[in-house]
């Protein structure tokens, strides 16, 4: 066997290898390197900040954790220029495990050592306010501060449950749970994942169904994104906007085309785009974890382009391509 | 009888949902709250039906010490610990009831990271399987390998830095002669979809009933 025949016949062991290796590497030596935007992003994130504290937009959380690295940063983007703008958010998770998903962006964006942080105020606790009729959020915060609270260093800001988004999870067939969406949040969601009445939320008071909601963003790790099209954009004319893989964005083209979806952010680069967004606008802090995981991808994908050529050089060099012909096949 | 009264439940299921959809009246909005209201009851029964009949196939794979039968155990235990810890045993990890509890525990730590893991596996393969499949062999099989190499690199940092063109033609490539040839695939599928549901709906496909369909 000649070179080209040995460079062929590679192990594939050195393949994975080489994969492993400049998987790792770049999360150490932080490259940086620039990110441009496009339309399809941008005009979700345009869409999202036109919005203030009397609209209200839905996350849902349709992806396992197969595919978080890539739906998680782009949910997690959309949920704090949310609660920048005091824009309320009603969580949902179309599978249980899409659930457990939903608890894990809350995690982080409320946890202390997230940069940007928001301090989370759970629903028990500012129910004498809410008793009191202080359910405005400038009113709310003030109200709540004077009660003798003060913001952490380096949070953002407060959110309080049930004004400022309502944790609504997993729910049973979800395709007629949108539907039964369009007519009433509160009969598909009497409570919400952490068992509060959702009855007495403000946000839901203010917003009984979807017809009074102006934008669902569906962060997808499969086709069930499409539900909220048929379902939600289709019978009601509510905005869509999806977060989707990047195997998967390749698909949906058609549906940024027609005008059906506003806009779509694809695999690790969109979520990477919304959050270059959102720090130069200072929204954040600084970007997050998307835009560090870009260095990998570009990494792993210079070297796959990389093996394309070399598998090619040493096909056509070593002649295997006149043997394969002579075979009758190609 | 047998097969008569579920083909008749799927008629009259699926016409009504069809036309309560074009009505927007009082009556059509109460005749599909009152479906959909059903349908998460049906799902309740089935989800007993599917974990019953789990149970009883691993269970039957222990007894009788079937090829891999240890695998059962990983089924088994899950099946039904997780509930458990969720629901009747919310405990935590000092054995207490705050947060976090050893379901969430064993969820973010043992479900997230087994999925993760699988999922990222798929680089390893792609990376060889693109290395050993992707070859320029004919005019066909030049377009796509050229069109992948663009894309790819289109779709990250390092692409940018090699030429601007780089991203502009990846975009390109998405935004046109990808667009059009998934537009008419899914126009395939939806017009194959509509054809099956209204031969279900009618009764013309009763394979879903078991047997042969006569």
């Amino acid at each position: 066997m000649n070179i080209w025949g040995k460079m062929l016949n590679i192990d594939r062991r050195w393949i994975f290898l080489g994969i492993g290796v400049v998987s790792i590497v770049p999360f150490f030596i932080n490259f940086g390197m620039p990110v441009r935007t496009t339309r399809e992003v941008e005009s979700i994130y345009e869409y999202v900040d036109e919005l203030g504290s009397d609209n209200a937009i839905f996350i849902s959380f349709d992806f396992a954790p197969g595919t978080q690295a890539e739906n998680m940063p782009m949910s997690v983007a959309v949920m704090r220029h949310a609660f920048y703008n005091d824009v309320p958010v009603f969580m949902t998770a179309n599978y249980p495990l899409h659930h457990g998903m939903m608890l894990a962006a809350m995690d982080y964006v409320f946890n202390p050592t997230t940069e940007g942080f928001y301090e989370d105020v759970d629903f028990e606790d500012w129910r004498e306010l809410r008793e009191a009729g202080v359910t405005a959020k400038d009113e709310l915060v003030e109200a709540w501060e004077n009660q003798g609270n003060q913001l952490p260093d380096g949070a953002t800001g407060w959110v309080f449950e049930g004004r400022d988004y309502a944790a609504l999870g997993y729910a049973p067939v979800f395709s007629l749970v949108i539907l039964g969406l369009t007519v009433s949040i509160e009969t598909q969601y009497p409570v919400d994942a952490h068992g509060n009445s959702t009855g007495e939320m403000p946000m839901l008071q203010e917003h009984k169904s979807l017809r009074e909601v102006d934008l669902a963003l569906t962060s997808s790790g499969s086709g069930a994104c499409v539900w909220w099209v048929t379902f939600a954009r289709e019978k009601i004319g509510l905005p869509i906007a999806f977060g989707l893989t990047a195997v998967m964005a390749t698909d949906y083209f058609p549906y940024l085309q027609s005008g059906q979806v506003i806009g779509q952010m694809g695999g690790l680069r969109g979520a990477a785009e919304y959050e270059v967004l959102l720090a130069e606008n200072g929204i954040t802090p600084s970007t997050d974890k998307a835009f560090v995981g870009m260095d990998v991808q570009s990494a792993a994908h210079l070297l796959i382009i990389l093996l394309i050529v070399m598998g090619n050089i040493a096909f056509f060099a070593g002649g295997f391509h006149k043997k394969t012909l002579l075979k009758g096949g190609r | 009888m047998k097969r008569t009264v579920p083909l008749m439940i799927v008629m009259v299921g699926g016409i009504l949902m069809i036309l309560q959809y074009f009505i927007p009246h009082q009556i059509s909005q109460t005749v599909f709250a009152y479906y959909t209201d059903w349908t998460p009851i049906i799902v309740a029964f089935a989800l007993v039906l599917g974990v019953g009949s789990l149970t009883r196939i691993h269970s039957h794979k222990i007894r009788r010490k079937a090829k891999n039968w240890q695998y059962s155990y990983a089924v088994l235990i899950p099946l039904f610990g997780m509930p458990v810890l969720a629901h009747i045993w919310p405990v935590s990890l000092s054995g207490g009831m705050e947060s976090p509890s050893i379901f969430h525990f064993t969820f973010m730590h043992v479900q997230v990271s087994i999925q993760a893991t699988m999922f990222s596996l798929l680089a390893f393969y792609i990376a060889s399987a693109a290395f050993r499949a992707f070859r320029a062999k004919s005019a066909l099989a030049t377009v796509l390998l050229l069109s992948a190499v663009v894309v790819m690199l289109g779709q990250v940092p390092i692409g940018e830095l090699l030429g601007r063109w780089l991203p502009e033609t990846g975009l390109w490539i998405l935004r046109y002669p990808n667009l059009a040839a998934k537009r008419a695939i899914m126009l395939g599928v939806g017009f194959g979809m509509l054809a099956t549901n209204l031969k279900i709906i009618f009764g013309v496909e009763r394979n879903w009933l078991g047997g042969t369909g006569k």
